[in-house]
């Protein structure tokens, strides 16, 4: 795994628990062209935060995930 | 009932409000007994310097002259004049005395009162001898606690008089009445309970709203974690708070984001596997015909 999947890992794991791996994969495969988390590079940052946000928001509160989806965002800069 | 009586809030509410009780309670007693002590005490203090004042006015040898029967005489006029004079100026004093000791007895020597249906006569014996009074023969002395005798409830000091050879020849006694003392112990007390009443009413109301936020947080945690247990995916734990009750929920809130995603891709997984299954069955129809 990439340090930088690692870190949004890490991140992820502090508002999602334990599923955070699982929750990560699913979106980079299915909504990022089959993209595998573990090749995550910075440019697929925004597309990730944005997918992040709108699928949080349906297992956690809303202002958490969108929490989450800048400090997401903050690690491409 | 049972119910009610197991619940945390129940629980935690009636801790609270023992244990103000209890705290409250002690504080009030304290508080109260020892006010009522300092009263006391610096009445004593003060009839004690009055009767020390009184007894250095009075000339002993002049007071041992007096003798039974001789309420005429000018030796008792003297003494008797400056006990009503020394009275009229202080309104705390309610009776004002001498006395001396003959054998076991003590008599009254010239009473203040004297002439009036409350006065005393020379010779007078005093039933109600208390060891205070005893001392008072010897040196400066009071009451320790309230008298009540055939003259009322009264709190009393005591000087030695003496004569030109510094011999004690007698006391002076000095009765404030314990009406204004005991008023102003009902009144401390009242005071003090009055305090204590609204201080325990605020702690309470405050222990109150402060045990139901947490209680309220604690139901809420209970309901989403019932909700999910029965298979709900639309959980979403509510609550912002910065204490442990916050982290609590925090780390419920990602078992429950976990939960969720499981769920969710169980649903997921089982779907595709029933279109799959679908699918084939279709497959195998279409071969067949």
């Amino acid at each position: 795994m990439s340090e930088l999947s690692d870190k949004i890992l890490k991140l992820t794991l502090n508002y999602i628990g334990p599923a955070s791996q699982a929750f990560l994969e699913r979106q980079t495969t299915k909504h990022m062209n089959g993209l595998i988390f573990a090749d995550l590079e910075k440019n697929h940052l925004v597309d990730l935060a944005r997918w992040v946000a709108i699928s949080a928001a349906l297992l956690i509160d809303g202002q958490k995930a969108k929490e989450l989806s800048e400090r997401i965002l903050k690690l491409s800069s | 009932m049972a119910r009610l009586i197991n619940s945390l809030e129940t629980k935690l509410i009636f801790s609270f409000i023992l244990l103000i009780v209890i705290i409250a309670g002690g504080v009030f007693f304290y508080t109260f007994s020892e006010t009522k002590k300092a009263l006391k005490e610096s009445t004593r203090q003060e009839l004690m310097s009055i009767a020390s004042a009184v007894a250095s006015q009075i000339d002993g040898d002049t007071f041992s002259k007096i003798t039974v029967g001789g309420e005429s005489s000018s030796n008792f006029v003297t003494i008797h004049n400056q006990l009503q004079k020394i009275r009229s100026d202080n309104s705390n004093i309610r009776y004002i005395y001498t006395m001396r000791r003959i054998d076991n007895n003590i008599q009254f020597v010239v009473d203040a009162d004297y002439g009036t249906t409350d006065g005393a006569k020379i010779g007078e014996v005093y039933t109600e001898s208390a060891p205070m009074l005893i001392e008072g023969f010897q040196h400066l002395s009071a009451d320790t606690e309230f008298t009540t005798d055939e003259w009322g409830t009264v709190l009393s000091g005591y000087a030695p008089i003496k004569n030109s050879l510094g011999e004690n020849v007698g006391l002076v006694g000095v009765d404030m009445d314990s009406t204004n003392v005991i008023r102003q112990q009902k009144f401390i007390g009242s005071t003090i309970y009055y305090i204590m009443g609204i201080a325990i009413l605020l702690a309470a109301i405050i222990i109150g709203i402060f045990s139901l936020t947490i209680i309220r947080d604690i139901k809420k945690l209970n309901a989403s974690a019932e909700a999910i247990s029965k298979g709900s995916i639309d959980v979403v734990v509510d609550i912002k708070r910065k204490d442990e009750i916050g982290e609590l929920a925090d780390s419920f809130s990602r078992m429950i984001a976990s939960l969720k995603f499981m769920m969710i891709e169980e649903k997921e997984k089982n779907r595709v596997i029933e279109e799959k299954s679908k699918a084939r069955k279709e497959l195998k129809r279409g071969v067949k015909k």
